[in-house]
């Protein structure tokens, strides 16, 4: 079942030179996507192919230059186009790539998981406490750190702050920017962990960047390869690990095979 | 032969309410012409590692060794200026987070070519030295990797990607011509093929010109690829430490298996979309540090005995400090 289709998106990053002119400096898409319930997708290419530029322009963080997002399975049944922010807010939630920068130093757990749900949402007060101590119940967390501060958290319970806040509008997609690249390893197989589970249990669908291949050919179901703003090859993950097609999607996977490969020679 | 010595190396930080021991009892040796990796998560005490060896330590805190020796000259007892002439000709290291370790108001070229020791200038007067200077720093950047020397030479570090920022922090490194290089970090958030450029440069340095490297990462993938040797540091303590391919097959203390289970390019038994066997909890904080094992509260075989601190047990060339260690069966 699709959730979101993405038609034609392009984005032009210009750059004025004069007053009149401006320089296409880098040009992203078009791109075509639909994305099913439930369904994990891998975007993985090289620095600076426009990988967290796409994720952006899902959420709607930055505005498209062209192209329309569709998203099915709306709470009245019909496809909508996505045009105002707050039916985005609610059905796409974005996990950022610096876990602990990408939260307020200043204000409580209680009160950073509270405000999407104030901006949101016309729930009262008293129910949104509620909402958000079974959030973090939810992602593995205690009652108590409500009233903790971002400074008092370990890494991976800030992983699952993060976490918490793209749950609490009951998402039906999280864009994730790099989410595992700052863990250590035992925290990253814990965070891993949770993703599946709560993948099962929500019927999410999960796009998110990657750098790290071992954990893509875990988790995902497909993989998107981006190269200078282009798709250049998607499929499924075992198609695109064993077949690779196009030149830079082998170099990729080669050279993460090389590493991969066991060396006991020495 | 061991270039690099390190025995009971024990640093404790003085915090209001008494002192941290954040490394208890480190063991580390490199020998020459070896790559010899340091695997350890955040807040287990590598960097520091890193500063005891090169002579970065705040004076405030306490550091005593058993040992602590450079080619057989102990490092703790020298003079400081004996000291910074080893770090100069024999030791380099190269930081964590190459972009902020350069200096900002400098281009790369100046910085570089400050770097290059006094004995290796050529010629008398300053033009011909200036030129010596340029000569040896553009060779060392096209050793490195970097092909483009003109324009690199003039950009700032803020103008420049991450992994030229690192092949470039490696050539300051090597221009005086080390012995062992500590590298701290060197792959953190590269994409792989740049990570494998990286390493490959690393492999053939330690290949033609017989450099000692000591690799401090806790990407596992990148480890197993070159290193021959491994050391295990969890909170300040080394676990394990041995040949990589030995560790790899059989690792007897439980920490190095949840660290070698959790990446799981190495499963290929694994099912996708399964669980990955994980620790729980997380790494306990300087303040909070467990007794005894301090792997402890973690641990899935921890037992009684473990409050105590295990010492070093030895199996041929492999030592592990735990009380009850796996695979001993197969052993």
């Amino acid at each position: 079942m699709e959730v979101i289709r993405v038609e034609n998106l392009s984005f032009d990053k210009c750059k004025t030179t004069s007053w009149f002119k401006k320089d296409v400096v880098f040009k992203l898409g078009p791109i075509d996507l639909s994305v099913n319930r439930g369904e994990t997708i891998a975007i993985i290419g090289e620095n600076s192919a426009g990988k967290s530029l796409l994720a952006k322009l899902l959420v709607g963080a930055v505005a498209p230059t062209t192209g329309t997002i569709w998203m099915h399975e709306r709470k009245d049944g019909k496809e909508a186009k996505i045009s105002g922010p707050e039916c985005r807010a609610g059905d796409i939630r974005m996990m950022f790539q610096q876990t602990s920068e990408a939260m307020n130093p200043g204000i409580t757990v209680g009160q950073i998981l509270d405000e999407p749900l104030k901006l949101n949402t016309t729930i009262s007060v008293v129910e949104r406490k509620q909402i958000v101590e079974e959030t973090l119940i939810k992602v593995g967390l205690l009652r108590e750190h409500y009233h903790f501060y971002r400074h008092m958290l370990s890494d991976g319970q800030q992983q699952r702050i993060a976490m918490a806040r793209a749950l609490l509008l009951n998402p039906k997609v999280i864009v994730a920017d790099e989410p595992f690249a700052a863990l250590d390893p035992s925290i990253r197989s814990q965070t891993v962990n949770l993703f599946l589970q709560l993948q099962q249990e929500m019927g999410l669908a999960f796009i998110f960047i990657s750098h790290n291949l071992g954990i893509v050919r875990h988790i995902a179901d497909r993989i998107i390869v981006m190269d200078e703003g282009q798709i250049i090859e998607t499929g499924e993950t075992e198609t695109i690990f064993r077949w690779p097609k196009h030149p830079i999607t082998k170099k990729l996977i080669m050279s993460y095979q090389s590493l991969a490969a066991i060396k006991y020679q020495r | 032969m061991a270039v690099l010595d390190i025995k009971n190396l024990t640093l404790e930080l003085n915090t209001g309410t008494g002192s941290v021991k954040a490394l208890e009892k480190v063991n580390l040796t490199v020998n020459s012409g070896e790559i010899r990796a340091l695997v350890g998560e955040s807040g287990s005490g590598k960097s520091l590692i890193v500063a005891a060896i090169s002579g970065s330590i705040p004076p405030q805190w306490t550091l005593t060794a058993d040992r602590l020796t450079w080619d057989g000259r102990n490092l703790l007892t020298m003079s400081s200026a004996e000291r910074r002439e080893v770090m100069r000709k024999d030791i380099a290291v190269v930081f964590q987070h190459p972009t902020s370790a350069l200096d900002p108001s400098a281009t790369l070229g100046e910085q570089l070519e400050e770097s290059v020791p006094v004995e290796f200038v050529e010629g008398k007067w300053f033009w011909e030295k200036a030129q010596s200077r340029r000569k040896q720093a553009i060779g060392v950047m096209h050793k490195v990797g970097i092909k483009q020397h003109k324009k690199y030479m003039k950009s700032y570090p803020h103008e420049i990607s991450n992994d030229i920022a690192q092949k470039f922090m490696i050539a300051m490194a090597l221009i005086s011509q080390p012995k062992l290089l500590i590298a701290d970090d060197p792959t953190r958030g590269m994409e792989t093929t740049t990570k494998t450029q990286i390493l490959k440069l690393f492999t053939r340095l330690n290949q033609t010109r017989d450099l000692g490297i000591l690799f401090i990462s806790h990407d596992l993938l990148a480890i197993a690829s070159m290193a021959t040797t491994m050391t295990v540091l969890y909170c300040g303590q080394t676990v394990e430490s041995g040949r990589m391919s030995k560790i790899r097959k059989r690792p007897l203390h439980p920490y190095t298996k949840a660290l070698l289970d959790s990446a799981p390019s190495f499963r290929t038994d694994l099912p996708p979309k399964s669980c990955l066997p994980s620790l729980e909890g997380s790494i306990p904080t300087l303040q909070h540090l467990p007794i005894g094992c301090r792997l402890g509260p973690r641990c899935p075989r921890a037992q009684r005995d473990c409050v105590s601190i295990p010492s070093v047990r030895r199996i041929h060339d492999h030592t592990y400090s735990c009380h009850f260690p796996l695979h001993m069966d197969k052993i």
